[in-house]
């Protein structure tokens, strides 16, 4: 696993109180964070954490702890690329 | 003079949307790293939780006590647009919403009949409801850069359908207590933004 991707996992474990060997990445976020106002908390302290910012889309995509690890590191990656 | 049932579960439907939109922007300014709209996310996360003691006292002045309700006017707009993905949608969520507010307390406070005291609570709260909708859109269009104008438009246009949507289903669900106090026009009336 890249290190953005267990910087990412690390945050998300952090934000969920969770310990990071206790995260399953098949678990599905909406398990994880059953209420709303919760979800909508977690999914921007992962952006505030790593300067990016998803869509509606994004959200789509992301079901599982493994699907936000990739969306962020995704976006993380397009703007490495786009800083040269 | 005494609160009715309707006025009762009115007010009580007031006081838990307050409450939702103080938790949902408290979780938001605690959160937030933008030093843009910090001040203002937390200003307005404290205008709200004045808003519900308000209307809690209100009740309590009138010689009610608040109902407990469910599935607040909030979580129904999650329920059908999915949760606001970054802070620019989530401030036009708001605009939508507090805009909905507005109109739904100003058409109130019109009311003849209406108890001075509800009508006093009304015109304290839109006084803030006003300026939530100012800095909310200084702070949408101070985004422009960031976002897009046009996608900052096509979120706004979006909520407002959704708006129009959880209005009509509330009305569907709760109208008839609305409409027993002369409290709602027509839903076309009440749905431009």
């Amino acid at each position: 696993m890249s290190e953005s991707k267990i910087n990412i996992r690390e945050q998300l474990a952090e934000v969920l109180g969770l310990r990071v060997d206790h995260l399953q990445g098949q678990a599905s976020l909406s398990d994880l964070v059953q209420e709303s106002f919760m979800l909508v908390e977690l999914v921007i302290q992962m952006q505030e954490a790593f300067g990016v910012s998803l869509t509606q889309k994004d959200l789509q995509d992301m079901k599982t702890v493994d699907d936000l690890t990739m969306v962020i590191a995704n976006k993380l990656e397009a703007l490495e690329y786009a800083d040269g | 003079m005494a609160l009715s049932e309707n006025e009762r579960w009115l007010l009580s439907f007031y006081r838990v949307s307050e409450i939702s939109g103080a938790q949902f922007f408290g979780r938001m300014a605690r959160v937030t790293k933008n030093e843009d709209i910090i001040v203002d996310m937390t200003k307005h996360f404290a205008d709200e939780s004045a808003h519900a003691w308000y209307w809690t006292q209100c009740i309590q002045q009138l010689g009610g006590k608040p109902m407990l309700l469910k599935n607040t006017y909030q979580e129904q707009y999650f329920q059908i647009s999915g949760i606001p993905a970054n802070i620019m949608e989530i401030l036009a969520i708001t605009q939508i919403f507090e805009r909905r507010v507005l109109d739904q307390y100003n058409e109130h406070s019109r009311l003849p009949g209406i108890q001075p005291l509800i009508r006093e609570t009304l015109s304290r709260i839109m006084k803030d409801e006003a300026w939530h909708l100012q800095w909310i859109k200084e702070a949408l269009r101070a985004m422009g850069p960031e976002y897009g104008t046009q996608t900052i438009k096509d979120t706004l246009d979006r909520y407002t359908e959704i708006d129009n949507r959880v209005y009509k289903t509330t009305m569907d669900e709760f109208g008839d207590r609305l409409v027993a106090q002369g409290s709602v026009n027509s839903f076309e009336e009440s749905a431009h933004v």
